[in-house]
């Protein structure tokens, strides 16, 4: 009976330990994925949102020039594909990981050179 | 990006995993698993104001749909959410829901005359309801808070009547 106890230890903990490892890939996949999910084009690959930088953004308002949120937050991480949400306008969609919860990404989406506004991305 | 724990763990599954211990975990990670509740109701202040409106009654008949809406014949066909997001109910209209995606900032969608909607978080293609006559409104936010009634595209009324293909969904 004892051996049957302490094969059955081992294979517990050996499987516990190939399951954690496996558990750590897969939820660094998963953050990698939050990041690049929907992404047409991978603008630059270490852009990242400051704390200060988010601060900055929320005092822009809405149809303010894209130049001036541009200013603020350099440029993106990736590009979504384009969209038409309302007729006969294109609407650009870029994505910023947030340096301090990588897991988050702010999604800002203009139009005409105009900057409609912004919506946090949750994983 | 909205997976739940059980669905991704079923992922993790299929590399093949002992049974015994993969039943222990997902007992342990269903554990972790959000129960579904459905979001409070959205008030929205329109910025357009006109004197005749949706839930207005004219010679006693109920109005049930205003200027800035595009009427669709769905026949008790279903209605799809056309990107990840969220189906809140819409405060003092109920026959309507909102809904809102982090894939399109700035914007709302307003779907009404669907019967017995879903509620919360849905997946790009989920049914967010069926009826007979779908009132679709297009809301872009203003600076000062109000949302006003644009110009719908074809495009997001077509991701709302047409289910994904399932290779194209995420």
């Amino acid at each position: 009976m004892t051996p049957l106890i302490a094969g059955g230890l081992v294979f517990a903990t050996v499987g516990l330990l190939f399951d954690f490892q496996g558990m750590r890939s897969w939820l660094q996949e998963s953050a990698t994925s939050t990041t690049t999910e929907g992404c047409e084009t991978i603008v630059q690959a270490n852009a990242q949102l400051s704390r200060e930088q988010l601060a900055q953004l929320l005092t822009i308002p809405e149809r303010d020039a894209k130049e001036r949120v541009r200013q603020i937050v350099s440029a993106p991480y990736c590009r979504l594909p384009e969209l038409t949400v309302r007729s006969g306008v294109v609407a650009e969609r870029e994505a910023y990981p947030l340096a301090f919860d990588p897991k988050t990404r702010l999604v800002i989406l203009y139009e005409k050179d105009e900057y409609a506004g912004y919506r946090f991305s949750f994983e | 990006m909205t997976w739940g724990w059980s669905t991704k763990f079923a992922f993790r599954r299929n590399n093949g995993i002992s049974i015994g211990l993969g039943i222990a975990l997902l007992a342990l990670l269903s554990g972790c698993q959000a129960t579904p509740t459905a979001p409070p109701a959205r008030h929205v202040v329109l910025q357009q104001q006109w004197e005749l409106d949706r839930g207005d009654r004219v010679a006693g008949y109920l109005v049930s749909a205003g200027l800035g809406d595009v009427s669709i014949e769905l026949g008790g066909d279903s209605v799809h959410a056309p990107f990840d997001g969220e189906v809140a109910p819409a405060a003092g209209q109920p026959s309507c829901v909102y809904f809102s995606s982090s894939d399109v900032p700035a914007y709302l969608f307003r779907f009404c005359g669907l019967r017995r909607p879903h509620l919360g978080t849905v997946r790009y293609g989920d049914t967010m309801g069926s009826g007979e006559i779908l009132h679709f409104a297009t809301l872009r936010r203003h600076p000062d808070g109000t949302w006003a009634i644009v110009e719908p595209s074809n495009n997001i009324l077509e991701r709302s009547l047409q289910p994904p293909l399932q290779s194209a969904r995420p």
